[in-house]
């Protein structure tokens, strides 16, 4: 090689005889001339077969406690399921759910109860959160917003079912004496009975709209804020033009995981109504779980289940694409 | 357009002073840059102007109107943000189109002014974007387009070039400099680099430890520092410090060191002002001392090569002497290798005096 011109040369004053130096010197025609780049040969990825092998026991696992029961569901959504016997009916199950006044009213229901539900949790959760964020005693009042959240749902049903009680509960009496409550308790009206659930989820959920608002009031960025009033805005517009835009990923999510439970939790329902009066509060979760456990038809049951499900999934997916699509304009 | 006055302004966080009683009047049309290191108190003097942050004592005044107690919106500010802060969830015209909309104005108005502003930053194919799809320096167009689309008063720029890239950073001193000029306005320009400062400002307050240091052009802040601080901290490379002697020998006055004993000239003497006799320190900046291997006629200051570093154009070279080591500004060419004896002459005209104790300049 020749490319390089490198001369020992020892350096003079103090350092003498210490130490030498190769020193480069300066000589362009002597460097490589760039070449132009050819496709080079790509050295092999890793193997398949291992990341496979990394992901077995997962999907093994999964497989066991997922798959497994919802093939199962499947099945059984397709049979006239009796204790060991499970007999082909050509989609009856199916079939039937249409002129099944109970299993559409629930429906509707379910809807009605979701709506109130989320809007409230929303409109009071971010209130709150607005209200609290940088407060003094900031962290002492959001834990005390939270106990409600660490109640079981069941115990909460119980007590609010006495709250409510037409006899002696408290608040039924306090409604009562300012003259919103006829003698009837709340839940006992086919009128009021909804409100009355909804009432409870909101005074148990509420407090994790909150908290998931306050985590994401803390990522609004500031200069954005700061921006916007020398921009010209006041306090009020500040507010919707930078804090709720930035606050709706983290909405979407809240939304997301309370129709979710809206949709599967019916702890507290059974313990206040049961879905009574009538069917007044016969949410299409409560009617799933009277179809299957009370009057045991498991095939009819496992068919509202399934349609239950893919509703589930698709309003699901459909917040998830609104939360990306909020995620992808943000980065 | 606006006079912008500081009258003994202080900024307090608890019982920490971030600035301290700032005094500095600011003419109609002046570029005014605020430079100092970070933690100096010039962010928090940008951000009491725009209304941002409390005024803890003294006065603000635009054209002898007191701002103290105005909002920020009725204050007719526009300011640029260090990290920009465009709104992501708005395209880029939106985002222009901001301040106008927020102040009622038509949607002619506004599509009027933004696309002359757009024009102006050369950014007009970008109009429909959102921040995040471009690159750092069309944000930064971006964010200054939001500031001039409005006439304010006054414009606020924190630091708005320190996250590009060291070549369009050039280019764009060019271009708010260019369009400061255009327009007229008064800028108040927050950096925390001399060379922004010295090349755009047409005065520049330097600001250490929440104190003003020293208020002038950039040829005075530059020729003529005030201390020794804001000797070291304008010029880059930074101005080269030894600890010297004053000593009167028949008719002269000497600066004597270990390596060299060089007289002062006649009018600096008369700057020392009594000072006859004792240690000073001696500031001069790379650009005033020269190099050479051949020992010439005139007094010079022996030292030996440390380190030599080629800059392209010019050379820096690092010069040990017996107990210090000094930077030399050289052509390209100069031949010396480290180890080498060498010989540095000053430029009489151009060194520095400064006191021992409290850094004062004497010349």
């Amino acid at each position: 090689m020749t490319d390089t011109v490198l001369s020992d040369q020892s350096i003079p004053g103090q350092s003498q005889g210490l130490f030498r130096v190769r020193q480069i010197t300066d000589n362009v025609e002597a460097r490589p001339v760039p070449s132009i780049a050819t496709e080079p040969k790509l050295n092999p990825p890793a193997s398949r077969a291992y990341f496979f092998g990394l992901m077995a026991p997962a999907i093994a696992l999964l497989a066991c406690i997922s798959l497994y029961p919802f093939c199962w569901l499947i099945y059984m959504s397709l049979h006239d399921v009796e204790i060991g016997s499970a007999v082909w009916n050509n989609f009856e199950n199916f079939t039937k759910l249409a002129s099944d006044s109970r299993y559409l009213n629930g429906w509707w229901l379910l809807i009605q109860y979701s709506v109130m539900c989320l809007a409230l949790q929303i409109g009071i959760g971010v209130f709150l959160a607005v209200a609290l964020n940088g407060a003094r005693f900031e962290k002492i009042l959001v834990t005390t917003l939270l106990m409600p959240m660490m109640m079981a749902p069941i115990v909460a049903g119980l007590v609010w079912y006495f709250l409510y009680n037409g006899t002696f509960g408290w608040y039924h009496w306090l409604l009562q004496s300012v003259g919103i409550l006829g003698p009837k308790s709340i839940l006992a009206s086919t009128g009021t009975a909804l409100i009355g659930i909804v009432i409870v989820d909101v005074w148990q959920w509420t407090p994790l709209i909150t908290l998931i608002t306050l985590a994401g009031l803390k990522r609004v960025p500031q200069d954005q804020l700061e921006a916007n009033m020398v921009d010209g805005a006041s306090q009020v517009r500040n507010f919707f033009a930078i804090t709720l835009p930035n606050l709706y990923p983290v909405l979407v999510i809240a939304v997301m995981l309370r129709f979710m439970d809206n949709f599967r939790f019916i702890d507290s329902v059974l313990a206040l109504t049961g879905g009574g009066p009538g069917n007044a509060t016969k949410i299409l979760p409560v009617y799933l779980f009277e179809v299957s456990f009370k009057f045991f038809k498991l095939g009819r049951g496992a068919a509202i289940a399934l349609t239950l499900l893919v509703v589930t999934i698709i309003l699901g997916m459909i917040l998830v694409r609104v939360f990306d699509r909020q995620q992808t304009r943000k980065a | 357009m606006a006079k912008v006055s500081f009258r003994s302004v202080w900024k307090k966080y608890g019982e920490l002073a971030a600035v301290k009683d700032l005094n500095i009047e600011c003419a109609d049309g002046t570029f005014l840059s605020i430079l100092g290191p970070s933690g100096c108190g010039k962010s928090s003097t940008m951000r009491m102007i725009a209304g941002l942050e409390h005024i803890s004592a003294g006065d603000i005044l635009f054209d002898d109107q007191r701002i103290n107690d105005m909002a920020p919106r009725d204050r007719d500010v526009a300011m640029v943000f260090e990290n920009y802060a465009l709104y992501p969830h708005k395209t880029v015209f939106e985002n222009m189109a901001n301040p106008l909309k927020l102040r009622g104005q038509s949607t002619d108005r506004i599509r009027e002014r933004v696309n002359a502003a757009a024009n102006l930053l050369e950014i007009g194919q970008l109009l429909r974007r959102r921040p995040q799809e471009l690159s750092g320096g069309q944000k930064q167009r971006v964010a200054i387009g939001r500031a001039i689309v409005r006439e304010p008063k006054l414009f606020l720029f924190d630091e708005p070039i320190a996250h590009l890239d060291a070549k369009l950073r050039a280019h764009m001193r060019g271009e708010i400099k260019h369009m400061q000029r255009t327009l007229g306005t008064t800028m108040i320009y927050v950096t925390h680099d001399q060379l922004e400062a010295m090349s755009m400002a047409d005065l520049i307050a330097v600001m250490h430890d929440g104190e003003l240091q020293q208020l002038g052009t950039p040829r005075e802040v530059y020729n003529q520092p005030v201390n020794a601080w804001v000797a070291g901290f304008v010029g880059e490379p930074a101005m080269n410090f030894l600890t010297c002697e004053v000593q009167a020998r028949r008719d002269d006055v000497l600066l004597t060191h270990s390596n060299f004993a060089l007289p002062l000239l006649p009018q600096q003497v008369q700057r020392l002002n009594g000072h006859a006799a004792g240690p000073v320190r001696m500031g001069v900046r790379p650009d005033g001392l020269s190099i050479t291997m051949r020992k010439p006629s005139e007094p010079v200051i022996t030292g030996e090569i440390f380190v030599n570093e080629l800059l392209g154009g010019d050379m820096i070279v690092d010069v040990q002497l017996a107990d210090a080591r000094i930077r030399v500004k050289t052509a390209p060419e100069f031949e010396g290798v480290p180890g080498e004896a060498c010989y540095v002459t000053v430029n009489r005209e151009k060194w520095h005096a400064f006191d021992v104790e409290n850094g004062r300049a004497f010349f």
